[in-house]
């Protein structure tokens, strides 16, 4: 054994130790596995039908109509595979033992959590937001035969990925409770289909739930993300700011409650 | 081993509870640089939790453990920084090959150069005999090659303490003993901290021991004093002929503290308790010889470690020296 004299050591302290490292093997997980392009297939695939059939195959179409359903299938659909995504990332290793493994490394638990969501929030832009967005944008191109605002239409992207943001923090914190998987995806897809029934029955709702940056309510001027692609005002910027917030909540729950997980 | 360096390990009144079961029950430790230190304990006796307690994996419910004098639960990355940890049952990640884990092992402690990582990868690969099958997912090593993969992996950072986990316990013979000769040659560079059942294993490696049984410590020390047993010193005698006479002789001798007296196969057998072996050595068996009896056996009472093992774990006996 000639030691470690050879190497130049990591050096990192604090909640930063071994973020590195773990950040490059949840990138690994997305990127140099099927995962990318299964999910790329997926989203650009059936957002690209829906979006396409309707456009080019509606004589009377209006483009209202379709921007509104497409901003509740791009906005609907990724959330639900967010959630069944994320619902293993943190059970499943807890489970299995590798996060324990892990963590018997120089690695800060800290540097745990935020690896898997940066890197997963990551993986949930491009293939659930960006490319299927792209898609959507160069079939209303084609179909109304001028482009809408591009950088509207960019905003309405970050609307959706601030609605996929708030399932994958929500069903991150979750898993960081539990140890196992049902309650995780249980309590993540009840949450998400009860919204409408919540906000009916308590309508201050609607401006810190992220059920309308994407689905309209009765009033279909209600809603975030067709209001920003169709160049309209938005009903209100409170939605955007509370989802934010909860979103950076959960992770800071996830934070403290994996800190004190017993591996 | 050098008593005067402060321990690596060491522990104080180390107690866990889980829902109101006291997995360990105030538990103290020290465990000497480069020595070899074998955890014994039945399955349920709190080695696991000990080790888990050690990297901050889990948290004390009273007590207190430090490792390179630093504390267990505020300085657990900078103590892990410094540690090989193998698992009972060792969890990779099932997508990655073996050299991939390795080189995700090997970036928590180096961030470069790649040749120099690469390097100690080949190398730990070759240690434990996987570098034809680097490449391969682990989703298809065997329960032996994933544990050979763990012993790689804990030592890919050349560490102070390597703490194994029931190193052996999925291997065969021969993977037993390679893994028992690399913890040997290891002693020199490093303090090997590990638990196990297998009492042959210990007695073959360690210099130090500890046997846990339901959380408690209840035999510790040198290896070579705890087979000594805690009886003392015996010697085992068969005879024939007039051994009541010679039983009146041996037991006026000042060293001798006790005789049980049996009977096998015909022939008169004693256990003879002695205070003083030098003694015992050069005139027992003089005694016997020209008294009235013929002597067909004669040793000194050997223990193994197995013996000691059942002793206190199934007598509930404390042996600590």
């Amino acid at each position: 054994m000639s030691g470690n004299s050879d190497f130049v050591m990591v050096n990192e302290r604090g909640w930063r130790r071994g973020f590195n490292n773990l950040l490059d093997n949840e990138f690994a997980r997305w990127w140099r596995t099927r995962m990318w392009w299964v999910q790329t297939l997926i989203w650009v695939g059936m957002i690209g039908f829906m979006l396409g059939a309707l456009l080019f195959s509606t004589p009377d179409f209006k483009i209202e109509d379709g921007v509104m359903i497409y901003a509740v299938f791009a906005g609907m659909f990724p959330a639900v595979a967010v959630v069944i995504i994320m619902q293993g990332v943190l059970v499943g290793e807890k489970k299995d033992g590798t996060a324990a493994w892990v963590l018997s490394k120089p690695a800060a638990r800290p540097a745990f959590i935020l690896s898997k969501m940066v890197a997963n929030s990551l993986g949930v832009l491009v293939t659930m937001v960006v490319l299927p967005g792209i898609v959507a944008y160069v079939l209303f191109f084609i179909r109304i035969k001028a482009g809408m605002d591009p950088l509207l239409f960019m905003a309405g992207l970050g609307v959706f990925f601030l609605n996929h943001l708030f399932y994958l923090t929500l069903t991150l914190m979750l898993g960081s409770f539990f140890n196992g998987r049902g309650p995780v995806i249980g309590i993540s897809l009840a949450f998400l289909f009860m919204q409408q029934y919540l906000i009916g029955l308590l309508p201050v709702l609607r401006y810190v739930l992220p059920w309308t940056l994407v689905v309209p309510l009765n009033n279909q001027s209600e809603v975030v993300v067709p209001a920003l692609l169709s160049g309209q005002p938005i009903y209100s910027y409170i939605p955007i700011m509370a989802v934010l917030v909860e979103c950076v909540l959960f992770v800071l729950i996830s934070l403290w409650r994996f800190k004190r997980e017993e591996l | 081993m050098k008593e005067s360096q402060p321990p690596v390990i060491e522990t104080r009144g180390l107690t866990k509870t889980y829902k109101g079961v006291q997995a360990l029950k105030s538990l103290d430790l020290q465990v000497q640089q480069n020595s070899i230190f074998g955890f014994l304990g039945p399955n349920g006796a709190g080695k696991t939790t000990t080790i888990k307690l050690l990297l901050g994996l889990i948290r004390s419910t009273a007590g207190s453990a430090t490792v390179f004098g630093m504390d267990s639960v505020n300085q657990s990355v900078d103590i892990r920084a410094r540690i090989g940890y193998l698992p009972q049952e060792p969890h990779f990640y099932e997508y990655m090959t073996a050299r991939q884990t390795l080189r995700f092992t090997a970036r928590f402690f180096f961030k470069g150069p790649e040749k120099a990582i690469e390097a100690r990868v080949e190398e730990m690969l070759h240690l434990v005999d996987l570098a034809e099958k680097a490449d391969r997912p682990l989703k298809t090593f065997s329960g032996g090659e994933r544990q050979r993969l763990g012993i790689a992996q804990a030592q890919v950072n050349y560490p102070d303490l390597l703490i194994l986990d029931e190193p052996a316990a999925s291997l065969d013979p021969i993977g037993r003993r390679d893994v028992l000769e690399v913890m040997s040659r290891l002693r020199k560079y490093t303090t090997v901290f590990y638990s196990t059942h297998i009492l042959d294993d210990v007695q073959r490696v360690s210099d130090t021991v500890v046997i846990l049984n339901k959380g408690a410590v209840v035999a510790q020390g040198p290896i070579e004093e705890l087979l000594a047993g805690s009886e003392g010193i015996i010697y085992l005698i068969h005879m024939n002929g007039d051994a009541d006479s010679a039983l009146k002789l041996v037991q006026s001798q000042p060293w001798v503290s006790g005789i049980k007296t049996g009977n096998h196969g015909g022939e008169t057998t004693w256990q003879v308790s002695v205070t003083d072996p030098l003694a015992a050595e050069a005139h027992l068996l003089k005694l016997l010889v020209n008294g009235p009896v013929m002597v067909t056996e004669f040793r000194r009472k050997q223990y193994n470690l197995e013996d000691i093992f059942m002793q206190v774990i199934e007598g509930g006996q404390n042996v600590r020296e």
